[in-house]
């Protein structure tokens, strides 16, 4: 089983992050709070609520360096939270957006302070955007020494600007120094792809820095290499349904999450071309599932079901279906039917944000998930032998 | 046998409309001689035009070509994956018309094709507020 631990902790969770110890996660319940939980003796107890923002907090991240909370939400604000005591307080940053800020990220880890003289950090910027396009910003952050850092090494960033999408983008040490909207930021756009024609979503850096990944709700999932001058792109045609959030775990392999309420995992061969590998986690049918590539009828119990089983991963499409195509068919209930569970899977609503966690070696394999059905789930590779090659 | 085609200029709507009508022609013949895939597959080809009326002439064009498909999955399995998308959006318009025999045919195709492609296929052709048929 991939995943190792499942916590329901509301009825819904927009974004969650954890603290740097990982004992602690803030989420938002989908409103405009961000709800703080510990793990006390095996048990998850709400410790803090923080009430500041107007409508409902899209982002939040937990900064590792200085244990300091940073949000953002659909008020255009976003607070940073230091903790006093038994008190979070939050601090108002000026955002100027006209639009609602999504998503939020401290910017990486050990950078250090200039000393004599302030260099510029030169990082690279991904956006993702309703408006479809994936716009890469070679941007600057001043005051920092950047000597190790080249160009392509960033900070996984995810953010996007234009119709909808803002970002914050904060220096990891004490002072505030840089704050930005679109209108104000200092940057160059290297790169504008415009691969989607619908909403695009999450997005996500390899580790390298050389490849990027997003996802568009239309049920695509995009992979750039080379991000510059000449980049090179795959669209990969994601036979589900859309991916809202998407995650390196290695240079050759990614994790993508949405309304199949199941990750995915896409993996790149010896020569760079990405596809979908298979569905991470149990995917059983509630029915005794038919042979491969077939489509039957069941009914039983008053429930119409049509199931499909493809190949290693059965699904059981609503009954709806059955009714769409069931028009020439006999022998159609019309007793009131349940809705058809896939049992055995660990989120059963769509999956919206995935996180990096803690590794416990030297390979990326853990990481965690929340959804709108509100709970945490964390995965961890480990188990999955056919995915190793990847890792 | 084959009509003689028209000379074609890109670019405006006139010149893609003699180009569907050209391709209506083709049609006709690959449905007279029982090729009803190929003639599905050429009817697909340089889809969807972008003016409202070379995307009504097409659609024609199309929806004789999906008319005269008898063996669903046979056509599906030598159709050129790269039309699955656009053809689901005609069935979408098919489905539309609201004719008796036209969404039989529609639903049929989408059933299968669904089997085939997945849900993704549908969100494509839902979600592409572009390219529309």
């Amino acid at each position: 089983m991939a995943a190792v631990a499942v916590h329901q902790f509301v009825q819904c969770i927009t974004c969650h992050a954890w603290s740097p110890d990982q004992s602690m996660i803030a989420f938002c319940p989908n409103n405009n709070e961000v709800h703080i939980y510990k793990l006390l003796q095996d048990k998850w107890e709400k410790l803090h609520v923080l009430q500041k923002h107007d409508q409902l907090v899209s982002g939040i991240d937990w900064s590792g360096t200085s244990n300091r909370i940073v949000s953002v939400s659909h008020d255009r604000n976003s607070f940073v939270w230091n903790q006093e005591g038994p008190e979070w307080v939050p601090t108002l940053v000026i955002l100027r957006l006209n639009r609602a800020a999504l998503c939020v990220q401290w910017s990486p880890k050990g950078i250090p302070l200039a000393t004599v003289d302030p260099f510029h950090l030169r990082i690279l910027l991904a956006t993702t955007s309703t408006d479809g396009k994936c716009r890469v910003f070679s941007t600057f952050i001043k005051g920092v020494d950047t000597r190790e850092s080249k160009t392509g090494s960033s900070s996984d960033p995810k953010f996007g600007e234009g119709s909808a999408v803002s970002l914050t983008f904060f220096q990891c040490k004490e002072e505030l120094t840089f704050s930005f909207s679109s209108s104000t930021l200092t940057q160059q756009q290297i790169l504008q792809l415009d691969l989607s024609s619908s909403w695009a979503f999450g997005v996500n850096w390899s580790p390298s820095g050389n490849t990027l990944a997003y996802v568009g709700h239309n049920s695509m999932i995009y992979f750039v290499d080379d991000v510059g001058p000449s980049p090179l792109a795959q669209n990969v045609a994601v036979r589900y349904l859309p991916l809202r959030d998407v995650l390196f775990v290695s240079e050759k392999m990614v994790i993508g999450v949405g309304f199949d309420c199941n990750p995915m995992v896409f993996a790149a061969d010896k020569s760079g071309l990405w596809s979908f590998i298979r569905f991470l986690g149990e995917r059983k049918e509630s029915s005794s599932g038919p042979k491969s590539g077939s489509q039957s009828w069941k009914e039983g119990k008053g429930v119409t079901e049509v199931v499909e089983n493809d190949g290693e991963n059965g699904w059981v499409i609503s009954e709806a279906f059955g009714k769409l195509y069931g028009q020439s068919r006999q022998g159609l209930s019309n007793d009131t039917v349940e809705p058809s569970k896939i049992q055995g899977a660990a989120h059963d609503n769509c999956i919206n944000c995935i996180e990096l966690l803690k590794q416990k070696g030297p390979k990326t394999k853990r990481f965690s998930t929340s959804g709108m059905d509100g709970k945490v789930v964390i995965w961890d590779l480990d188990n999955q032998h056919d995915l190793r090659e990847y890792l | 046998m084959a009509e003689a085609e028209k000379p074609v200029e890109p670019g405006s709507a006139e010149n893609i409309l003699t180009k569907i009508e050209n391709k209506s022609g083709k049609i006709e013949n690959l449905i007279k001689q029982f090729k009803p895939a190929e003639a599905l597959q050429t009817a697909l080809e340089d889809s969807p035009p972008q003016d409202e009326r070379c995307k009504s002439a097409n659609w024609t064009v199309v929806h004789k070509a999906l008319m005269a498909v008898k063996d669903v999955e046979g056509m599906l399995l030598s159709l050129d994956p790269k039309y699955y998308d656009i053809l689901m959006k005609y069935v979408y318009r098919g489905l539309s018309t609201g004719d008796p025999a036209t969404c039989d045919r529609c639903l049929k195709i989408h059933e299968k094709l669904t089997e085939k492609v997945g849900f993704g296929c549908i969100l494509r052709s839902l979600a592409d507020t572009v390219n529309t048929v």
